[in-house]
C-alpha cells in the first residue's frame, strides 16, 4: 500500500501541466533521437546536461527519462526502414524487421515494435515500482566492501563480457578509470593529472567524454570513412496489424519482456545479449510457416520479442540505477551524471531523501510509454519523414549541438579542444573495435568505486581481506570471478568439441 | 554475440586495420600507460589510516594499461587483434574530409570566445558540412551556391539553437554583443 500511495503521489507530481510538457518535448526528441542516425540518447542527453543548472531537478529528470524512453521507440522506425545496421540495441530487430520491410510489410513491422515496446515498457516499470524500493531497502544494508565489489562486478560485465574482446573491452575500462582519476581526489584533495590547468581540476566532465566519443567521433567517422555508403530505404506501408499478426505477437511481446527485465535488473548491463536470447528463443519456437518467414519474408515475432526485450531491458537497468548508483550503459551513465549535476547520488538513501523525485520520476515513465505510443503509431510518417534529412547537413548540425553541451557546461575554449581529441580518440575506437560504454562507465563509475574501496580497506583497518571476510562480499567475489571464468570455460568446452563436428557439414 | 546471420556484409571490402596500424594502436596504449605512471610518480602516496593513498588507482591504471599495450601488441604481431569487427565503410581513410571537419572543430574552439556562438557555430557547421560533402563525392560541393547554401543553413541553426538556450533555458553562451540575440 505504501508503494501504492507514493506511487500516486508521484504522479500528483508528474501530471502537472509543466512536467507533462517535459515529459512529452523529452518524448518526442527522445524518438528524433532514435531514428536520427548518428546520435543515440545517451549523446543527447550529454548534450543537455548544461540545463541542470537552471532547470528544477525534478522536470530535467522527466525530461531526461524521455528521451532515454523515446530513443528505444525511435530507434526501431530506423532500423525497419534503413538497409543500414544502425546501433547494437535494435541490430536484432533490424535482422527481420528489414526482411519484412522488403516484402512489403514495414507498417505491421513498426506497429509489433510500437506495441511491443509499450507493453514491455509497461510491464518493467510495474517490475521497477515494485522491486526498486525492496531493492532500495536491501542496499541500505551494503557497506563500502558490498559496494565496491558491485562496482567491480559492473566493470568487469561491461567490459570482459559484452564485446568481441575481453583484452579491448579492459583496455577500455581502464581508459575510462583513467580519465576518471583527472583532476581532484574526493577523498585527499590532491591533484592529479592536472598538468597546471586551472580546468583540469574540476576533472573531465562526462559532457566531454560522451559527446566527443559518440557525437564528434560519429561525425569524423563519417567523413572518413562512409562518404560513399550507399544507403537504400526500404518502402512504408500501412501502419496495421492483422488478426494473425496480433496473435503471434502478444507471445513473443511478453517472453521478450520476461528475457529482457532481469538482464536490466542485474548490475551486468547490455541489451545484445536479452535481445539476442529473444530472437533465438522466437526462432526455436516458430513453427511452419511463421518458422520458414525466419530469414525469407521476415517474421513478425522476431521484430516483436527482440524489441520487447530491449525496451525491458533499458527499463529495468533504472534498477540498479536509482537503487545502488550503479550505472550499466552509456545513457544511465549520463543519467548518472545528471544527477550528480544536482548533488544527488543515486543509492538506497535516494528513496528516503528525495523519495518526491523517484516517484514523479517512476509515474513519468507510465505516462512516457503512453506518449510514446501516440508519438510512434499514428506520428510514425512525420519520424519517417526525418530520415530524407541528407546526411552531411545532419552530421554537421549535430556538431553545433555538441557545440551547446560542451561550452554550455563551463564556457570553457579548452573543453571544446579537449572535445576534438576525445572525437579523434572515439574514431580510432571504433575503427579498432574497441567497445566505448566501458570508457563511460569506468570513468564515471571509477572516482565512486575508488572512495568505496579506501573507505572498505579503512574499514578493514588497511587489510585487504576485508573483501573476503564479510559473506555478501565474498559472494560477490565469487560471482564476479564466474562471471570471468564461465564464459571462456564454455567457449574452451566448445572449441573442444568443435572438431568432433567438422566433416559433418560442407 | 557474433552470429553469422548478422553480418549480412559478405561482398563488403575488408576494413579491419592492419597488423601494422594495430601495433601503432597497441604501443599508443604503452605510451599512455607510461604517462599515467610518469603522472603518478608525482601524487603523493600519503594513505592515511586506510592503507591506500590517492596514488593507488593511478599506479593500477598505469600497470593494468601496460599490460594491456603489451598484450595488443602481442596480438598485432601475431596475426591481428583476435575476433576485431570489421567496421565497416571504406578501407581507407579520405584524409581531406577529416581536415574539413577538424578544421571546423578547431576554428569553432578558437574563436568562439570571440566572435560569439552564432558565427562560431555557422563557420564550424559549414567548413564540417563541406568535408562531409567532399566525403560523399557531391560534385557541386565547391560551387558557390552550394556555400552560399551551407553559410545561410548554418546561421538557421546556429541562431535559433542559441536563442532556445540562452533566452529560455537561460544557459550561458558567449554572443557577439551583449543584446543576447547575436
Amino acid at each position: 500500500m505504501e508503494i501504492f500511495d507514493a506511487l500516486l503521489a508521484g504522479f500528483a507530481t508528474a501530471i502537472t501541466p509543466a512536467n507533462l510538457l517535459w515529459a512529452l518535448v523529452g518524448c518526442a526528441l527522445g524518438t528524433a533521437v532514435g531514428v536520427l542516425p548518428g546520435i543515440g540518447p545517451a549523446v543527447a542527453v550529454a548534450m543537455l546536461l548544461p540545463i541542470t543548472a537552471k532547470v528544477e531537478v525534478t522536470a530535467s529528470m522527466i525530461f531526461f527519462a524521455g528521451i532515454y524512453y523515446g530513443a528505444m521507440y525511435g530507434g526501431s522506425t530506423t532500423s525497419i526502414l534503413l538497409n543500414t545496421p544502425g546501433e547494437t540495441a535494435s541490430m536484432v530487430t533490424a535482422m527481420e524487421g528489414n526482411k519484412m520491410a522488403k516484402s512489403g510489410r514495414a507498417g505491421a513491422a513498426l506497429a509489433t515494435a510500437a506495441i511491443g515496446s509499450f507493453v514491455a515498457g509497461t510491464i518493467a516499470t510495474v517490475v521497477v515500482t515494485l522491486f526498486a524500493p525492496t531493492v532500495a531497502e536491501f542496499a541500505v544494508k551494503l557497506g563500502p566492501p558490498e559496494y565496491f565489489m558491485l562496482m567491480v562486478l559492473a566493470f568487469t560485465t561491461v567490459s570482459a563480457v559484452l564485446g568481441q574482446s575481453a583484452l579491448r573491452g579492459m583496455t577500455a575500462l581502464f581508459l575510462g578509470l583513467a580519465l576518471g582519476c583527472v583532476g581532484m581526489d574526493q577523498i585527499s584533495g590532491a591533484a592529479r593529472y592536472t598538468a597546471g590547468q586551472m580546468e583540469l581540476l574540476d576533472g573531465i566532465d562526462i559532457v566531454l567524454v560522451a559527446v566527443g566519443l559518440f557525437a564528434v567521433a560519429e561525425v569524423l567517422y563519417a567523413a572518413m570513412y562512409e562518404g560513399r555508403v550507399v544507403e537504400t530505404q526500404n518502402r512504408m506501408s500501412r501502419v496495421h496489424m492483422t488478426t494473425r499478426d496480433w496473435k503471434r505477437s502478444w507471445p513473443a511481446w511478453l517472453r521478450g519482456t520476461l528475457i529482457g527485465t532481469p538482464f536490466g535488473c542485474i548490475p551486468a548491463g547490455g541489451t545484445e545479449i536479452p535481445t539476442f536470447l529473444s530472437y533465438a528463443t522466437e526462432k526455436k519456437l516458430a513453427k511452419g510457416d511463421d518458422k520458414a518467414e525466419f530469414g525469407g519474408k521476415g517474421a513478425i515475432e522476431g521484430v516483436a520479442g527482440p524489441e520487447a526485450a530491449n525496451n525491458a531491458t533499458v527499463t529495468a537497468a533504472l534498477i540498479p540505477l536509482l537503487t545502488l548508483g550503479i550505472p550499466t550503459s552509456n545513457t544511465t551513465a549520463v543519467l548518472l551524471g545528471a544527477f550528480q549535476n544536482y548533488g544527488i547520488n543515486p543509492g538506497p538513501q535516494l528513496f528516503s531523501s528525495s523519495a518526491a523525485l523517484v516517484w514523479a520520476l517512476i509515474a513519468s515513465l507510465y505516462i512516457g510509454n503512453i506518449m510514446l505510443l501516440v508519438l510512434n503509431l499514428p506520428m510514425v510518417g512525420l519520424w519517417v519523414k526525418l530520415l530524407k534529412v541528407p546526411r552531411p547537413q545532419l552530421y554537421a548540425g549535430i556538431l553545433i549541438f555538441a557545440t551547446v553541451g560542451a561550452y554550455g557546461m563551463r564556457q570553457s575554449a579548452f573543453d571544446l579542444f579537449l572535445l576534438y581529441a576525445i572525437g579523434v580518440l572515439g574514431v580510432l575506437m571504433r575503427r579498432f573495435d574497441f567497445p566505448t560504454a566501458p570508457v563511460v562507465v569506468g570513468m564515471i563509475l571509477g572516482p565512486l568505486a575508488e572512495a568505496q574501496m579506501r573507505n572498505a580497506v579503512a574499514l578493514g583497518e588497511g587489510s585487504w581481506w576485508i573483501f573476503l571476510q564479510r559473506p555478501m562480499s565474498l559472494t560477490l567475489v565469487l560471482i564476479v570471478l564466474a562471471v570471468l571464468v564461465l564464459p571462456r570455460a564454455v567457449r574452451w568446452w566448445a572449441a573442444r568439441r568443435a572438431p568432433l563436428y567438422q566433416g559433418t557439414t560442407p | 554475440m557474433s552470429d553469422p546471420s548478422l553480418a549480412g556484409a559478405d561482398e563488403a571490402p575488408n576494413c579491419v586495420p592492419s597488423p601494422r596500424a594495430q601495433t601503432i594502436v597497441g604501443a599508443g596504449v604503452l605510451l599512455v600507460a607510461a604517462g599515467m605512471a610518469f603522472g603518478a610518480l608525482q601524487i603523493s602516496s600519503e594513505a592515511g589510516y586506510g592503507g591506500v593513498g590517492p596514488n593507488f588507482l593511478p599506479w593500477l591504471c598505469a600497470v593494468v594499461l601496460a599490460v594491456c599495450g603489451a598484450w595488443l601488441v602481442w596480438e598485432a604481431r601475431t596475426g591481428g587483434f583476435r575476433e576485431a569487427a570489421d567496421p565497416g565503410g571504406h578501407p581507407k581513410a579520405d584524409i581531406g574530409s577529416f581536415v574539413w571537419v577538424s578544421a571546423g572543430l578547431l576554428v569553432n574552439a578558437a574563436l568562439i570566445g570571440t566572435v560569439g556562438f552564432i558565427i562560431s557555430c555557422t563557420i564550424c557547421y559549414v567548413l564540417a558540412v563541406q568535408g562531409l560533402r567532399r566525403a560523399s563525392g557531391q560534385p557541386q560541393a565547391g560551387s558557390v551556391g552550394t556555400w552560399i547554401k551551407d553559410v545561410v543553413t548554418g546561421v538557421l541553426i546556429s541562431a535559433p539553437v542559441f536563442w532556445a538556450f540562452t533566452q529560455f533555458l537561460a544557459i550561458n553562451l558567449p554572443g557577439l554583443t551583449d543584446t543576447g540575440w547575436l
